[in-house]
């Protein structure tokens, strides 16, 4: 079976140990081409592993990976001169400028010189061109190490952690390159430890906990297997509104601003609590309704438990 | 191996070099001040040239000519003590390593015996000196062959035995000119082993050789152009030490095609010694201690500050397994000698090394994640 038309990676029962660690534990996913996939896992969970056994730098102890196609262990340089990659804690030369750092990478591959223009353009780092590498913040860094990646016009680009340490600024700076990415028709293969990162980025997501696939899916399946229920937030609630609640067998939790947040399973549900507030007599009080976010299912995958903070305004938002 | 790929390479380690104003400095001055301090040192001794205090007590025609006698070899500039003081309490608190006592009567016992009213007239000139003195000894043995040659003059009687020198080498040779070649190669070999270990641990630490794992650069673009940077530090720091070495101290060695020989292979020697060390120095800080921990006992044991002949046997063998000891020895006898012969032996041990360990270094590099 050829994949090659419709995956850009395809991952097969893949393995990895670090002696007696095995980092990575009978992993297989997919990830089509032309869209972002967004690889998720806490710290250790072995993402760079992972990636870096596609990127072909790493050897697998068993599995079958594909790139494009190709067999990682037989098709090294054919891979590497198609796809882009930005290292975790990506570094260049330190006394080397942006675009002279540019031009370096792009002589490293065959089809010659990229256009640096365009790269600075794509990265927005038009105005740092000449600015050397040890003199640049972390957000900046983190977008030349993009535009590295993409010197060789690569169909498929691994991006290992590309906001981790930025601030929320250069985080959304880097977000709009990888849109820019996106619209142009490439394969984003995102690795991070953001979910709303992911929720507003990606096609689709890979959860991977301990070595192992947890999830996978479109942040809105995900939401809808794992989470599939409705967060109600009611503010200023006294206690006979509360009690008001509970007798109707929902499990309201209260927040430190004297709200109380709480599950329900349909819409409906928020017209009945509202008609049966009203109805004993009770204030209406202030309402928000919302869909759990990607970040909440995470929490519930990769702890084993939703915690309780869920649902719960500033709780674990 | 791409140009096209060790071009690149080049041009971004060139342009680091020129933005590092501090490591270049260093780069070229530390060898050019060791020929300037070393040159300096040794030019002085070897003009040989004494102070004498001598105390006259005859103060007769006789014993005024005995001390132009002294001055005549060129060696002693004399200088006068008062006749009157202690001569052992006067050259202790001048601090005097040698005086030369010449006794009262010193003129008569000389005219004694040259119109010969007595045969067997003499006289002993006492010296004072300071045991405790390293160099007194040497004063001593130039004081007592002057005196004999004045000796000689004097009774006019001519020695059956003298010494006539004659060097195994064909031209009289100073210190510097061989010291020059040792300092060629031993910054050669600085440059080339410890960038060639600082660059890739330096670089492994940054996580850049993971980033350079994913693009199509391979191990010999990459250590080819180590090597072509290392040449060219060694063309400028040769330059640079022989410019020096003729300006102040008019050294002219013979520089034909053995010197960049000899230069190209250290280069290749070195740097495949820095690749080997790589592995094992992961660190940027480990990485220097153990380019010093090689650096030192090679430039001690191979004749870079004095020759091996002066070290105990076993050492003597030591030095003969060092590659700097070739590279020296290579140098010494293309610049200073003009030996082809030994010249050509010492390169092609050096080749022979730098193929082995080039190779060896190129094995060990590794680029992916797996090292
Ligand atoms: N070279 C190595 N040798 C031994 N163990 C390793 C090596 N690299 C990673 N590991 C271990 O493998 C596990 C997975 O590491 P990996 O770097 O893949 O995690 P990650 O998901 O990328 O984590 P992070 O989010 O912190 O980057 C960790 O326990 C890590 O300690
Ligand atoms: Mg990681």
């Amino acid at each position: 079976m050829n994949n090659s038309d419709e995956h850009a990676v395809v991952v097969e029962s893949l393995i990895k140990d670090y002696g007696s660690l095995r980092a990575v534990n009978d992993v297989s996913f997919t990830v089509a081409r032309g869209g972002v996939f967004a690889f998720l896992g806490p710290n250790g969970a072995g993402k760079t592993t992972t990636v870096e056994i596609i990127e072909t730098i790493r050897r697998p102890t068993s599995g079958r990976v594909r790139v494009l196609g190709m067999d990682v262990s037989r098709h090294k340089n054919e891979i590497l001169a198609r796809i882009g990659v930005l290292p975790q804690g990506f570094c260049s030369f330190d006394r080397i400028t942006v675009g002279e750092s540019i031009r370096y990478y792009s002589r490293l591959f065959r089809r010659g010189a990229a256009d640096v223009d365009s790269l600075l353009d794509i990265t927005e780092l038009r105005n740092t061109r000449d600015v050397l590498f040890k003199d640049l913040s972390g957000g900046l860094k983190q977008r030349l190490g993009i535009a590295i990646a993409l010197v060789n016009d690569p169909e498929v680009v691994f991006l290992d952690e590309p906001t981790t340490g930025l601030d929320p600024h250069a985080r959304r700076g880097v977000w709009d390159v990888l849109r820019g990415l996106k619209r142009r028709g490439r394969t984003v293969f995102l690795t991070t430890h953001y979910m709303e990162e992911a929720e507003l980025l990606a096609d689709t997501v890979a959860i991977i906990s301990k070595g192992r696939i947890v999830a996978s899916g479109s942040p809105d399946e995900l939401i809808d297997r794992h989470a599939p229920f409705l967060c109600l937030t009611l503010r200023r609630v006294g206690e006979g509104t509360i009690a008001v609640i509970r007798r109707m067998g929902f499990e309201p939790v209260g927040d430190a601003r004297g709200g109380v947040s709480l599950r329900v399973k349909h819409a409906d549900n928020v017209q009945e609590i509202l008609r049966a507030i009203g109805t004993a007599g009770k204030p209406l009080p202030g309402l928000e309704v919302r869909r759990p976010t990607l970040e909440e299912v995470y929490l519930e995958l990769t702890d084993g438990k939703m915690p309780d903070g869920v649902c719960v305004p500033g709780g674990a938002a | 191996m791409t140009p096209r790929i060790v071009g690149a390479n080049l041009l971004v380690r060139l342009k680091t070099l020129s933005r590092q104003r501090s490591a270049m400095f260093f780069t070229i001055a530390f060898p050019v001040i060791l020929v300037l301090v070393f040159g300096a040192i040794f030019t002085k001794t070897e003009q040989m040239n004494f102070d004498l205090p001598v105390q006259d007590l005859d103060q007769s025609s006789a014993s005024a000519r005995l001390v132009e006698g002294l001055r005549a070899g060129g060696v002693f500039n004399t200088t006068a003590v008062p006749p009157d003081t202690d001569a052992v309490a006067y050259a202790r608190d001048k601090h005097l390593t040698l005086l030369l006592i010449i006794p009262r009567a010193f003129g008569e016992a000389q005219s004694r015996r040259l119109d010969g009213r007595d045969t067997g007239a003499a006289s002993v000139l006492t010296y004072v000196y300071d045991p405790s003195s390293t160099s007194v000894a040497t004063k001593i043995q130039y004081l007592a062959s002057t005196v004999d040659a004045v000796n000689h003059r004097m009774t006019g009687s001519r020695p059956f035995i003298t010494l006539a020198e004659r060097s195994i080498l064909t031209k009289s040779y100073r210190f510097v000119e061989f010291f020059v070649p040792g300092i060629i190669a031993m910054a050669v070999m600085t440059s080339s082993l410890s960038g060639a270990l600082n660059a890739n641990a330096e670089l492994r630490q940054k996580g850049i050789l993971r980033k350079l794992a994913t693009t199509p650069i391979t191990r010999a673009d990459w250590l080819l152009s180590n090597v072509l940077y290392q040449m060219i530090l060694a063309a400028a720091s040769t330059t640079c030490i022989l410019l020096v070495a003729y300006a102040v101290f008019d050294v002219r060695p013979r520089c034909n095609m053995w010197l960049p020989l000899h230069i190209v292979l250290a280069v290749f020697v070195f740097v495949g010694i820095g690749m080997l060390l790589t592995p094992i120095a992961r660190e940027a800080e480990s990485a220097s201690a153990a380019a010093n921990a090689l650096l030192f006992p090679m430039m001690f044991l191979s004749g870079t500050f004095f020759p091996v002949e002066m070290m105990p046997g076993f050492l003597r063998h030591v030095a003969r397994g060092l590659p700097l000891f070739y590279v020296n020895e290579g140098l010494r006898a293309s610049m200073v000698f003009g030996d082809d012969a030994t010249s050509l032996r010492c390169a092609a041990v050096t080749g022979v090394v730098a193929v082995v360990v080039f190779i060896a270094g190129a094995v060990v590099t590794r680029w992916d994640r797996e090292a």
